[in-house]
């Protein structure tokens, strides 16, 4: 735990509406470690996604520094950007987002297609993933023949198949029963242990809190608490 | 990777895919049949005019214009000597025009007569029957087309007065019986002309040798017969022909550019819905590590692939039409005959030439890529955050 992954000096992000500006960060200052398994949680508009997608490259900042694996997310060029989220960062989403028209296992195989890896490698990389999540026997299974539950894990499988070093997961267990979101929540949990990846949820499920061994909260679009060893 | 990506989405598509499919299937079926027609048809001319009027290639009298009928009976000259060994040879025919007039039924019709020797072999008009027979005897033999029969109301047998000038200024007179009446494909050398004998039309004008053209029956070697003589190559023969073949084409062309424009309109609609439809899927492949530019590849290339299986269908399904079209034809209406065009008067069988397969594949693969490019541009604006959530 002592490798820093991101950094985020003086985090800013402003978001122009009809008649000025909606801040939605403001000057958060935060470091996360290698294998962190830390969550970030607020209100509806506190800034949680904000955050979430900023780090992923999906978004850049206004104002502030925001560094991922020692590189500067402004700076990044779209290739660059592109580069970094399919090399070393996964992404688990309150919806899934799995697409329709692919088997569960053509889902969790794309992250490897577009890294070029080679066909055996490849397979044996999906089995061995949807193995760690326990859904061998939906291989063939399109997304809408499945439940809430195993949707999110393909959607896990998926994010974890290309073993990147940060996973970001937005409120993944809001679509999820009780029993459904624990079993997720363990998976996750082994997964950070036994690969050191570092997980990073934005939520404010309770279920999940009790999970995370930190647990930032946001409010306004400001820091309020940052609690190491909340959770467990 | 993209292309076994865009692939799975067409199948993942069902029913839109095929719709749109079919739609190509139909227009490029349609497209090439109609090329097809058009390029048959030219050949078709192309042929009957070198068999029945041109030949491969002709000399021709200084002062003849075809579009000037005065100059009709003064466009002659001696046929030089080495013309002379190439007709003694059976490699080139001489014509001698002169104007004239026919006396159908007491009616007063102006014609364009026409002298072939009776035994040339070198155009397939049949100019044996100019030969004077029992039959004939005591009239001059002539042949007509078939247009011309119709119109001067004359049919084999009948007896018709012809008057024309001789070379002095002279007028003579003299009965024809209609020996034959052709059919020809070439209304050029049918409508308006009636053909006699050419030292029969010699005499007739007071000349001995002398002609008004000389078709070759093979392409010459030098083309210069000399002061007096223009050579007119096949290619100068059939431009006007060709241009009329190319403006009938071009009113095609107008259909199938509809066709065309409401296929790319089914295009273009399945993209927007794309867009619409896939916006969160868009978001997600942006966070699995694509780029913009990848997935505008990504959707441009689902469209193409739509016209690559469009391609697959029209060679499969439009097959049977294609080789159906090219061995039994399309038979001309009679009514069209009318046209005074070459290879309008017979069946044509349509001509799929290697040329205008590629360039109608190649348009419409550069059309459709554009209809399918052109409203996934919209990706590049998208934003990742905002596709996520599902928002365009």
């Amino acid at each position: 735990m002592s490798d820093l992954q991101i950094e985020t000096k003086k985090l800013t992000k402003h978001y122009p509406t009809g008649e000025g500006q909606l801040t939605a960060l403001k000057e958060v200052d935060l470091t996360f470690r290698e294998g962190e398994f830390a969550g970030i949680v607020g209100p509806s508009g506190s800034g949680k996604t904000t955050l979430l997608n900023i780090i992923g490259s999906l978004d850049t900042q206004s104002e502030g520094e925001v560094l991922v694996l020692g590189k500067e997310i402004s700076k990044l060029t779209a290739k660059e950007s592109a580069e970094l989220r399919s090399k070393h960062i996964g992404f688990i989403f309150q919806t899934y987002n799995l697409l329709p028209v692919y088997t569960v296992y053509e889902n969790v195989e794309l992250p490897l297609l577009l890294l070029k890896i080679s066909p055996e490698k490849r397979r044996k990389a999906v089995l061995d993933a949807l193995e760690w999540l326990g859904i061998t026997d939906k291989l063939k299974a399109r997304p809408n023949q499945l439940s809430g539950g195993q949707g999110q894990r393909v959607s896990i499988a998926r994010a974890m198949v290309k073993r990147p070093q940060i996973v970001l997961a937005d409120e993944p267990t809001a679509n999820l029963d009780t029993e459904n979101s624990l079993r997720i929540l363990e998976t996750m949990c082994k997964i950070n242990a036994e690969l050191g990846t570092t997980f990073i949820f934005s939520t404010h499920d309770d279920k999940v809190v009790k999970f995370l061994r930190r647990v930032i909260t946001l409010r306004d679009g400001k820091v309020a608490k940052d609690d190491i060893q909340a959770g467990l | 990777m993209t292309f076994r990506l865009a692939f799975k989405n067409i199948l993942g598509n069902g029913w839109r895919s095929l719709i749109n499919v079919a739609i190509l299937a139909i227009v490029l079926t349609g497209m090439v049949w109609m090329q097809g027609i058009y390029d048959g048809w030219g050949r078709l001319a192309r042929v009957q005019m070198q068999e029945w009027e041109f030949g491969q290639g002709h000399y021709v009298q200084a002062d003849y214009d075809k579009y000037d009928s005065f100059t009709w009976d003064k466009s002659h000259a001696a046929i030089p000597p080495q013309a002379q060994r190439l007709i003694q040879a059976g490699k080139a025919v001489p014509v001698l025009y002169s104007a004239g007039v026919l006396y159908p039924q007491g009616r007063m019709t102006p014609v364009l007569i026409k002298g072939i020797p009776a035994g040339q072999t070198v155009l397939k008009i049949p100019s044996a029957e100019l030969k004077e027979t029992e039959a004939t005897a005591g009239f001059l033999p002539a042949v007509i087309g078939g247009q011309m029969a119709k119109s001067a109301r004359l049919k084999e047998g009948d007896i018709v007065t012809m008057r024309w000038k001789d070379v002095h200024g002279v007028y003579n007179a003299a009965d024809l019986m209609i020996a034959k009446v052709m059919r020809t494909p070439v209304p050029t050398i049918d409508a308006g002309q009636v053909w006699i004998d050419f030292d029969r039309l010699n005499r007739a004008k007071a000349l001995s040798s002398f002609a008004t053209l000389l078709v070759l029956k093979d392409k010459p070697e030098q083309t210069n017969l000399g002061p007096g003589w223009n050579y007119v190559g096949t290619e100068e023969a059939m431009a006007g022909t060709d241009a009329m073949i190319n403006a009938k084409r071009a009113g095609g062309y107008v259909l199938f550019t509809l066709l065309l424009f409401l296929s790319m309109i089914a295009i273009f609609d399945t993209q927007i819905l794309a867009i619409f439809k896939r916006r969160k899927e868009i978001g997600t492949l942006i966070a699995l590590g694509l780029t913009k530019r990848q997935i505008i590849r990504l959707f441009t290339l689902e469209g193409i692939l739509y016209m690559l299986m469009g391609t697959v269908c029209t060679a499969v399904a439009g097959f049977p039409l294609f080789l159906y079209f090219a061995l039994k034809g399309y038979p001309i209406p009679q009514q069209m005959t009318g046209y005074n065009i070459a290879g309008m008067s017979e069946t044509i069988r349509c001509y799929y030439s290697p040329r205008m397969l590629l360039t109608t594949f190649l348009i419409v693969l550069a059309v459709t890529a554009f209809a399918s490019w052109l409203p996934t541009s919209r990706i590049a604006r998208l934003k990742a955050t905002d596709a996520l959530l599902g928002k365009v």
